[in-house]
């Protein structure tokens, strides 16, 4: 059962993996709900928790942004750190509304190294 | 009754539209039928149905909600909300949308248990065998395990005022004119431009 408060529908996105580094290589780590078969409602989401594995990325930040993958995306707030090796789990953060979808990406990657990225999110609309 | 109607906003559980021995009106289709509730018990919240699993994006097919039929003679009382983030399109009875304005039949979803806590704008009202029906679409970019309605409310045993061992032309009558009071209850949607 997923949660219902003041703040929205409470879920979480998919386990993300991150290969690659810049905000060229962003990936989308939560999809904005469509609606595509649905009668009504414009969604939009915000972050309430962010939680990072490091995979032998080295030491580096997580940029959180909207929009598509690609350079210039808008960042959403300020870069999370991410320790090599350890895991990392944000949360009281503040509370950015995105109507687009949410992409990270991480500032720099060891050779071979990846990091995991979980949303949760709160769904308005 | 004058305290007890349908649609009632209260904190906490809802209250029945008729105690013992009180007269309803039981409106069916284009049908109205004259009773009096003998009987009335509370349904505790239960899950009704699970929609079943539904894929990133798509829309369930209809299904029956045969778990809220009733016995005969009887009519339930209900409200309800889903515990899974879908929304429900409902249908009451299964060929009738319910929620039904001029240009949209008004979906519910997980919202609902703060925007109505009450759950008031739900309530529906199920004579007999006449099942409602839902359908499911999940917007989100990830399938969900289940779409699942929790529902809640009373079921009310009722004699038929029109005939049998309870009749009573002259209570009719004064049901019908309005000189007696009962308490209106539809058990049924109705289609627009009807």
């Amino acid at each position: 059962m997923l949660l219902a408060n003041k703040e929205g529908i409470v879920v979480t996105g998919p386990v993300v993996n991150m290969l690659a580094a810049t905000a060229a290589n962003a990936v989308v780590v939560f999809s904005v709900p469509v609606l595509a078969n649905q009668l009504v409602g414009v969604k939009s989401v915000k972050v309430l928790k962010v939680h990072l594995f490091n995979n032998a990325g080295g030491n580096t930040w997580i940029f959180l942004g909207s929009g598509i993958a690609g350079v210039g995306i808008p960042v959403l707030m300020p870069a999370f750190t991410s320790m090599n090796n350890l895991e990392d789990v944000y949360d009281n953060l503040p509370e950015v509304e995105s109507f687009a979808n949410i992409t990270a990406w991480p500032a720099a990657l060891a050779a071979l190294g990846t990091i995991d990225i979980q949303l949760e999110v709160a769904i308005i609309g | 009754m004058p305290d007890l109607y349908i649609f009632k906003a209260q904190v906490g559980m809802f209250d029945p539209v008729a105690l013992q021995d009180q007269n309803v009106a039981i409106h069916f289709g284009e049908k109205v039928y004259y009773r009096k509730v003998d009987f009335l018990e509370a349904i505790p919240p239960f899950q009704c149905i699970d929609l079943g699993a539904l894929a990133a994006l798509t829309p369930s097919g209809k299904i029956n909600i045969t778990n809220l039929e009733m016995a005969d003679n009887e009519f339930g009382l209900f409200r309800w909300y889903p515990i899974d983030d879908a929304q429900i399109r409902f249908y009451h009875p299964a060929g009738v949308a319910k929620y039904q304005l001029r240009n949209l039949q008004v979906p519910v979803d997980m919202n609902i248990l703060f925007r109505d806590p009450n759950l008031v704008s739900t309530e529906i009202a199920v004579w007999q065998n006449n099942h409602p029906a839902a359908e499911a679409v999940n917007g989100h970019a990830f399938g969900l395990g289940g779409v699942r309605i929790v529902t809640l409310g009373f079921r009310f045993h009722t004699q038929d005022l029109a005939k049998g061992k309870a009749v009573n032309d002259a209570l009719v009558a004064a049901l019908k004119s309005g000189k007696e009071p009962c308490t209106h209850v539809w058990c049924s949607g109705r289609p627009i431009g009807d």
